[in-house]
């Protein structure tokens, strides 16, 4: 077995073991669900994972008004929460910067809303914007604002709303936890030389603070951009996608379709479509990041 | 059994002794030492109680019980059909419903074949055919389900809602026998945000069981014989109708149409509801002063008629199903009859659950009274009325996928985005475009 001592051969039998994993637990689920999005698969008729259809469940995916109405909703999803929470976020991790006594304990009870489950997380929302017993209609009623509840969770425009409020109660504290560590690696020096040179704190923020922190922004922005699919659980747990799909997001259509319809050849299409658009983000926010990189560097 | 003996025996169990009951005695449980028992079962505060009877059938058998999931059922539907999937049925026993029974094809085995026909004589004739899929009897049902009224008596009792209830309409205020009287009363008792006329599921297969309910009783059906949907016919419009009045109204919570059972339950426990269509579970909780503001005034009245003078009766049957691939089917299908028998089914109705044994209907109710507790006597002489109309969804493999495209149709209508005709029109196509895939449409 001369091949296997030869010096050349040595890095790829030490990255064996790494290759063997990553192919389990990765590159056969992902080739398992392609195949199955070309098939007619169905999970209580396992034999239907061999029926190959070709194109026919894309092929009625670019058909689907539910699916790209569903489609254009997550990106509105995605672009509203993950912009708000970068800026509330930002807000958070400027003002606890400037605590001198407690930010230990204040940066934990930053922490307290990603530590519920997103499932828990739900069952809140959904009682805080219940029309009749929630608590934000009570309040309402209290302070004499409204005579009539509104119905949040029904309503085309405040259903959307309130489970985007919900998603960024859950996530702000993430960007705030990324951002604060970015400000606390922040040298100092720069920004004494520019308020000895006159900056004000705005112009120091704007020159300074933030082209600091922007490797630290899309790097957050990167994580929840993948991650942002948690929110299903919620979603689920608050509308279900309704009412009449007014608040029908790709993961709870996806779940219904894959699961409850057990169509999973279908449910794996439409995964995979929405893959690439999580790749087309990523791809940008990693650009960005290179190019936040090479200007902290100084090379332009 | 000679008849004075069965009467002794059914005067003893009416006073609660803990004799041992004719089933017991009959039905051979068999020795199973050294067995362990697979079982997958629904998890929650109401169906748990009965397990408490497994260390029963463990000591009687002397097989173990190993429960590897419990779940609520739609949970559990998931990870039975991921099991189904992965080739992982390694397990003997699950809990299982009529409603999902249908999409499991030959994962049960028919328990005709295992279960002595005298056995199964003793369950209510109605619910045990509702259990079988394609004939084959594949879930011996633990509870039944279906929905009769609840009135809130304090809303009803009022002197002067009743006395502008009849300068209205001319007649005394009286729970209704018809939906059209269900409607109105709804609507002239609403007084929103305090008072609502009454609440209903609007979303997942609870809108369309309900929407199901109307269109039978309208005198129409969910699909003709060759299985076209007719659901958007006249009699479904009406029926559809009936939901969108409510909700335009606003004599039902807005929110309704992202309620659930839980929803309902707690608001009509709150007291914010006059009226309630719901489940038999839900009877002791209204009357607990604990966890119910409407305890003590909560009455009964049998599920108002449609346009066709009929009743809609959705019912469904909770069950236990056996697994073909069990190696130990005797030991699971005496695992099953066990927690079906007349002792289970009577815990299982003293906790105010449906009973699926004939003969637990009348000793229970006996038991209540001897008891004193007329609610929950009334509550089931009201519920075992309405038995005889009681009808399961369409048992299809395809029922859950063509529910899930009925639904968000129904929504859009009560929400007012579409008219109920467009609604229905557009679910009737998605549910023929399903049902033709499947093979079903020809």
């Amino acid at each position: 077995m001369t091949l296997f001592r030869s010096p050349r051969a040595v890095p790829y039998l030490l990255l064996t073991p790494a290759l063997v994993v990553i192919a389990a637990v990765i590159l056969v689920p992902l080739a398992v669900s392609l195949w199955s999005s070309f098939t007619a698969y169905n999970l209580t008729r396992p034999a239907t994972l061999y029926s190959f259809v070709g194109l026919r469940n894309y092929a009625r995916l670019l058909n689907n008004a539910d699916f790209w109405w569903a489609f254009g909703r997550t990106l509105v999803f995605i672009t509203v929460t993950l912009n708000l929470e970068l800026v509330l976020g930002l807000g958070l991790a400027l003002l606890v910067n400037q605590v001198t006594m407690g930010r230990k304990v204040l940066r934990t009870i930053m922490m307290f809303p990603m530590m519920f489950s997103p499932i828990l997380v739900g069952f809140q929302f959904k009682y805080i914007f219940n029309d009749a017993v929630g608590l934000v209609n009570n309040a309402l009623f209290d302070l004499g604002l409204i005579t009539q509840p509104i119905p949040w969770l029904v309503d085309g425009t405040l259903a959307p709303l309130s489970i985007m409020a919900a998603e960024i109660w859950m996530s702000t504290s993430v960007f705030a936890i990324l951002l604060l560590a970015g400000l606390l690696a922040l040298p100092k020096e720069p920004i004494e030389a520019a308020k000895v040179d006159g900056c004000g704190p705005i112009q120091v923020f704007r020159h300074i603070t933030l082209p600091f922190l922007m490797p630290f922004i899309f790097i957050a922005m990167t994580i929840r951009s993948l991650d942002v699919a948690r929110a299903y659980d919620m979603v689920r747990i608050m509308t279900n996608g309704g009412p009449a799909g007014r608040t029908e997001l790709l993961w709870t259509l996806m779940a219904r379709v894959g699961y409850q319809n057990s169509q999973m050849g279908m449910a794996n299409a439409m995964g995979y479509v929405s893959i690439l658009t999580s790749i087309l983000f990523t791809v940008y926010f990693y650009r960005k990041l290179v190019v936040a990189r090479r200007y902290m560097g100084g090379v332009e | 059994m000679s008849p004075w003996k069965s009467t002794t025996l059914a005067l003893a169990l009416a006073g609660a002794t803990m004799l041992a009951s004719p089933a017991l005695a009959d039905f051979d449980y068999g020795k199973f030492d050294g067995v362990t028992l697979k079982v997958k079962l629904i998890g929650g505060t109401q169906y748990e109680k009965l397990y408490t009877r497994i260390p029963e059938w463990e000591k009687l058998t002397g097989a173990k019980v190993e429960i590897v999931s419990s779940k609520n059922h739609f949970d559990l539907d998931r990870e039975i059909k991921q099991d189904i999937a992965g080739g992982t049925v390694n397990w003997c026993v699950g809990s299982n419903h009529t409603s999902f029974a249908p999409q499991y094809g030959d994962l049960y085995i028919d328990l005709k074949e295992k279960i002595p026909a005298e056995e199964l004589a003793l369950y209510v004739p109605g619910t045990l055919k509702s259990a079988e899929v394609d004939g084959r009897l594949v879930q011996l049902p633990r509870v039944t389900d279906v929905s009769n009224l609840y009135y809130n008596k304090r809303v009803y009792g009022d002197p002067a809602v009743q006395a502008r209830y009849k300068e209205k309409f001319g007649k005394d205020l009286v729970p209704p026998a018809t939906f059209d009287e269900f409607k109105e009363q709804a609507i002239f008792l609403a007084s929103p945000p305090n008072l609502y006329g009454t609440a209903f599921a609007g979303k997942d297969e609870g809108m369309t069981g309900r929407f199901m309910e109307l269109v039978r009783a309208n005198g129409g059906d969910m699909f003709d014989d060759q299985w076209n949907p007719t659901f958007n016919g006249p009699e479904g419009v009406a029926a559809l109708q009936w939901f969108v009045d409510l909700y335009n109204a606003k004599a039902v919570p807005a929110g309704t149409v992202n309620y659930t059972w839980d929803d309902i339950g707690q608001a009509f426990a709150a007291g914010t509801l006059a009226l309630d269509l719901d489940w038999p579970g839900f009877a002791a909780f209204y009357n607990d002063k604990d966890k119910s503001k409407v305890a003590g005034d909560v009455g009964f009245a049998v599920a108002p008629t449609g346009a066709g003078g009929k009743r809609g009766a959705w019912s469904g049957s909770h069950s236990f199903s056996v697994t073909e691939s069990c190696p130990d089917k005797d030991a699971a299908v005496s695992f099953v009859v066990f927690m079906t028998n007349y002792d289970s089914e009577m815990l299982e109705a003293e906790a105010g659950n449906l009973p699926t044994r004939t003969k637990v209907f009348e000793d229970v109710v006996a038991k209540f009274k001897s008891d004193s507790n007329t609610y929950m006597a009334d509550m089931f002489e009201t519920w075992e009325k309405s038995l005889a109309d009681a009808r399961t969804p369409p048992l299809v493999p395809q029922w859950i996928e063509v529910s899930n495209v009925i639904w968000p149709q129904l929504q859009a209508a009560i929400v007012g985005e579409k008219t109920p005709k467009e609604a229905l029109d557009q679910a009737a196509d998605e549910a023929r475009t399903i049902l033709e895939d499947a093979g079903m449409i020809q």
